[in-house]
């Protein structure tokens, strides 16, 4: 797309009609500034004209006079004259006396009325305005001054405008409210609001200027709706297609444009959408009146129109000037899932969304992995040649954790037991819970499998235990759920633990999750039978956790003691992130964390490295003194996860220097050791174990040229480039020259090796998509 | 065209000065509203522009093109609600209006991102890019009405075209 389209493109951008009765309103204020204005000039010029007639009366004194033929006439008149200027002295004197009361009325009347009231009065005149006050026939002028106050100067500017406002004048009765009442309104909905509320009114003459409610439910913060970009008919195009909540899955919004009715609560994943039609009283035109109501106990979380922390990227750094670069491991995926959502919807994501270490962390890398769990890490460093800019290298630095399970593999057999009760009817609840349990999905191994009880409701066996290479097919039984129905209980527990055992594995993992907001309606009354139950089955390997949704009847307690009893764990998941951390971070990497505080540093060669950026990792910056210091909290790594870090680095001898050297700065060769000329730089990682405090040491320095670099692992050196150059592309891509997105599809769909969940599939779809929504 | 209107309005005629709002209200509100790309806001820039018209009328000297007159005051209105909009931003109340796509989504969104880009380019990029991309002046006119050179304005045409023609700047906008 080259610069001829943007200019065409602004060319082409039309501006809506305006709205008539913003229009009108514009009009109205314009015409009483215009009367205003007017009035006080015109009072202005009156001024001055009486001003100058009374020179010109005091001047034809002399012409008068001088006209007249009589001498004695002239005697007397300059003898009049004569008295005139003595008595002339005498008010003179007189005015300077009083002029500090008259001065005094003047200013207060002045700041009293600063300027006259804008309200303009519609009747029509009833007679003619009253004439303007005679003035007192003075010499001295001041008290004329005060004439352009006087009310009586008002009616015939009004009478003036009055004509031009004729025409609109039916329309007299629409009562401007404004932005002040329509948010007192909203305020004054939600103050009174049980739940969680959100509410819109109108403004104005009652009217939100969408054409139906679905549309309207976008003014409220946390809720998006998609349009549908093509549609059969060209009416329906541009329409509302889905009504997206915030922390809720995105659902189908079965609307009836323009019935005024919402849409019910689509498909049962959507947070329920609630939207009451409350007709204004004064105009019977409007198709969207009066007051939306978004009920939802759904904590806004970070996605949609929210707040992101907002970070600047990295900036190209000499190693002259700072040699070490200090960062945290991380091992969060969430930026890449709501890029991806965004995608998917048609959009890309704000910049701020983008995290590109968390997209690079998304992948599993073949990095190689360490041997033991007492030194849980290998780093692996390779430098390739950047694709982002001529002259520079890119450094890989590649750690993988020690994987505790994958190989002699304790194999998960998980059974998921959810509650669907009708009281999990809420976007943080059941939905929340499919879309966590989606989540531990892909942090489980192919070959692990899960099964799916419910209880309460639907009780029954949903899914038997499925290998989690049939990904879709639990998803969709997943997404199968309703919540809904009698809350009678079921043998679900009973189920879950049968299932269970059926599929048991030996020396595997064999739990059961537990998902409920509190309902532990199960199937086994009495808190202590169920304990003993879960005690029991625990002693035959099958354990127990326990994962709460929601608020309102959450039974912390219980879920604690049944997961302990059930050598499990008790989460509370509020949010997605929550409900990453847990099941992924905690639970999904085969439940071991392996290291923590996990802390990475690289310090540069000055001799062979002249800048360095680290691609990247801007929330995760630490001090470059807080890598010694254990008690500087860090990323943790769980059991095979991998943390990847790209920096890319402009070499000594490379021409092509982001930054100028210096010319006053400190020239002399920089001390370094001996028989270091061969590396680019030294990495050092620090960790704990899981179960100490003291952090250790893993040293590695960085050679200028990777030898002996198995194939797989420069596969996944490019595909986790092609990786961070889209996350930067999506930021902006000031840092990375002409890289667009058809090299990344290239780069990707060249790296993509096995790619067993196809999630590398995916990836070259996002980018696609991203190519698609910038073009559209 | 409307020489006499606007002498009768400056003589002070109320009906005059309402025929002359009625002519060139719809050309102040799309320009306001190519401005901030959004209704709501672009009826505040119009509704001051207004008052601003309303106000100055009296010293328009049919020097330049009422018209080019008129951008200026409307432009002047817009940079002053610009100003305003930085002040509050963090208020609660500026805070709460969503952005609004009028018939077209994606004009509200590439306005802004493109426009927004400008503001940041420098002084008075937005406002040239907005008179001869969007309004279709000449390099004089916008010249006249920003109360610049005309080789200013040719300058500035070349930076925005040089600057939307990086990679990087394209690759930012969501729609393009």
């Amino acid at each position: 797309m080259n610069e001829k389209s943007f200019e065409a493109k602004l060319a082409r951008v039309s501006a809506p009609a305006p709205d008539p009765a913003a229009r009108l309103r514009a009009k109205r204020a314009a015409l009483e500034e215009f009367a205003r204005v007017h009035a006080a000039r015109q009072a202005a010029e009156k001024t001055s004209e009486a001003a100058s007639k009374g020179l010109w009366d005091a001047l034809r004194l002399f012409r008068d006079d001088s006209s007249h033929g009589s001498t004695s006439m002239a005697w007397f008149v300059r003898r009049n004259l004569f008295a005139g200027v003595a008595s002339a002295c005498v008010v003179g004197l007189g005015i300077a006396m009083v002029w500090p009361f008259f001065s005094d009325y003047g200013d207060t009347r002045l700041f009293e009325n600063p300027r006259p009231p804008v309200v303009v009065d519609l009747k029509p005149q009833a007679g003619e305005s009253p004439p303007a006050p005679a003035l007192p026939k003075t010499v001295e002028p001041a008290p004329e001054k005060f004439v352009p106050s006087e009310a009586g100067q008002k009616p015939p500017a009004a009478a003036a405008i009055t004509p031009a406002l004729e025409k609109d004048r039916e329309l007299a009765a629409i009562i401007v409210s404004d932005q002040r009442a329509k948010m007192q309104a909203s305020m004054e909905i939600k103050r009174d609001a049980v739940s969680v509320t959100d509410a819109i009114t109108a403004e104005d003459i009652g009217q939100l200027p969408e054409q139906n409610i679905a549309e309207a439910l976008q003014r409220v913060p946390g809720v998006e709706v998609a349009r549908a970009p093509q549609a059969p008919t060209p009416a329906a195009s541009g329409e509302v297609e889905e009504v997206i909540v915030t922390g809720a899955r995105a659902s189908r919004a079965q609307q009836s444009p323009h019935k005024g009715v919402a849409p019910p609560a689509g498909n049962g994943y959507s947070g329920r959408v609630r939207a009451a039609t409350v007709p204004v009283s004064p105009p019977p035109t409007a198709t969207v009146a009066g007051t939306m109501l978004y009920e939802s106990s759904v904590p806004v979380a970070d996605e949609g129109r929210d707040k992101f922390q907002k970070f600047e990227v990295n900036p190209v750094k000499q190693v002259a000037d700072e040699p070490v670069s200090t960062f945290s491991a991380d091992v969060d995926t969430a930026s890449y899932s709501f890029v991806r959502r965004q995608l998917n919807s048609g959009r890309l994501p704000q910049k701020d969304a983008v995290r590109v270490e968390e997209m690079v962390n998304y992948f599993d890398y073949a990095w190689p992995a360490a041997n033991s769990a007492k030194s849980p890490f290998k780093p692996t460093v390779v430098v390739s040649d950047s694709p982002w800019g001529k002259g520079r290298k890119l450094v890989h630095i590649g750690i993988k954790g020690y994987e505790i399970s994958r190989d002699d593999a304790p194999g998960a057999n998980l059974v998921l037991l959810l509650d669907v009760s009708g009281s999990m009817d809420s976007p943080d609840k059941l939905p929340l819970a499919v879309q966590s349990m989606e989540l531990l999905l892909s942090s489980l191994k192919p070959t692990d499998t899960v099964g799916i009880v419910v209880y309460a409701g639907a009780a029954g066996t949903v899914l038997e235990p499925t290998p989690v290479k049939d990904k879709q097919k639990i998803i969709e039984a997943l997404r199968e759920l309703r919540p809904g129905g009698s809350t009678a209980g079921a043998e679900g527990i009973e189920r879950a633990y049968q299932l269970a055992e059926a599929h048991f594995r030996k020396g595997g993992v064999n739990r059961i999750l537990l998902a409920t907001d509190g309902d532990f309606n199960v199937g086994i009354a009495g808190t202590d039978e169920l304990k003993g139950f879960v005690e029991r089955k625990r002693a035959k390997g099958i354990f127990l956790s326990v994962l709460g949704f929601g608020q309102g009847n959450y039974r912390d307690e219980l879920a604690q003691a049944l997961a302990q009893n059930g050598n499990g764990v008790a989460a509370y998941i509020d949010t997605l992130g929550e409900a990453q951390k847990v099941l992924v971070q905690e639970a999904g990497a085969s439940l071991f964390t392996i290291a923590k505080d996990v802390k990475l540093q690289v310090e540069f060669n000055p001799t062979t490295v002249a800048e360095y950026r680290l691609v990247g990792y801007e929330t995760r910056a630490l001090k470059r003194e807080d890598f010694n210091n254990d008690a500087v909290d860090a990323g943790d790594v769980g059991s095979g996860h991998t943390v990847t870090a790209i920096y890319e680095i402009t070499p000594v001898s490379s021409a092509t220097r982001m930054v100028d050297p210096s010319r006053y700065g400190k020239n002399e060769k920089p001390q370094v050791e001996r028989g270091t000329a061969s590396e680019y730089g030294f990495l050092k990682i620090r960790y704990k174990l899981p179960d100490s405090d003291t952090s250790q040491l893993i040293e590695q320095p960085i050679p200028i040229d990777s030898r002996d670099v198995p194939q797989n692992v420069l596969r996944d050196v490019q595909f986790s480039t092609a990786v961070a150059g889209f996350g930067q592309l999506l930021r902006g891509g000031t840092l990375t020259g002409p890289l667009n997105y058809d090299d990344i599809i290239k780069q990707a769909q060249s790296a993509k090796g096995d790619d067993p969940f196809g999630y590398r599939t995916e990836f070259v779809q996002l980018v696609r998509k991203a190519k698609v929504a910038r073009e559209m | 065209m409307d020489e006499s209107l606007i002498r009768r309005a400056q003589g002070g005629d109320a009906a005059s000065f309402a025929e002359l709002l009625d002519l060139h209200y719809d050309t102040i509100y799309r320009f306001a509203w190519k401005w901030c790309g959004h209704a709501a806001n672009a009826e505040d820039i119009a509704q001051q522009a207004c008052l601003k018209l309303a106000a100055s009328i009296g010293q328009y000297r049919f020097q330049a093109a009422f018209t080019s007159w008129l951008y200026r005051l409307v432009v002047s209105c817009a940079q002053d609600w610009q100003r305003s909009q930085q002040r509050h931003e963090h208020d609660e109340l500026s805070e709460e209006e969503p952005m609004e796509y009028s018939s077209r989504p994606e004009d509200g969104i590439y306005l802004s991102q493109v426009l927004a880009q400008l503001a940041n380019l420098g002084e008075g990029m937005k406002e040239t890019a907005l008179l001869v991309h969007a309004e279709g002046m000449s390099h004089a006119e916008a010249g006249a009405i920003l109360g610049v050179s005309e080789s200013t304005i040719s300058w500035r045409v070349h930076t925005i075209r040089k600057h939307m023609a990086q990679p990087a700047a394209r690759a930012s906008l969501a729609y393009e």
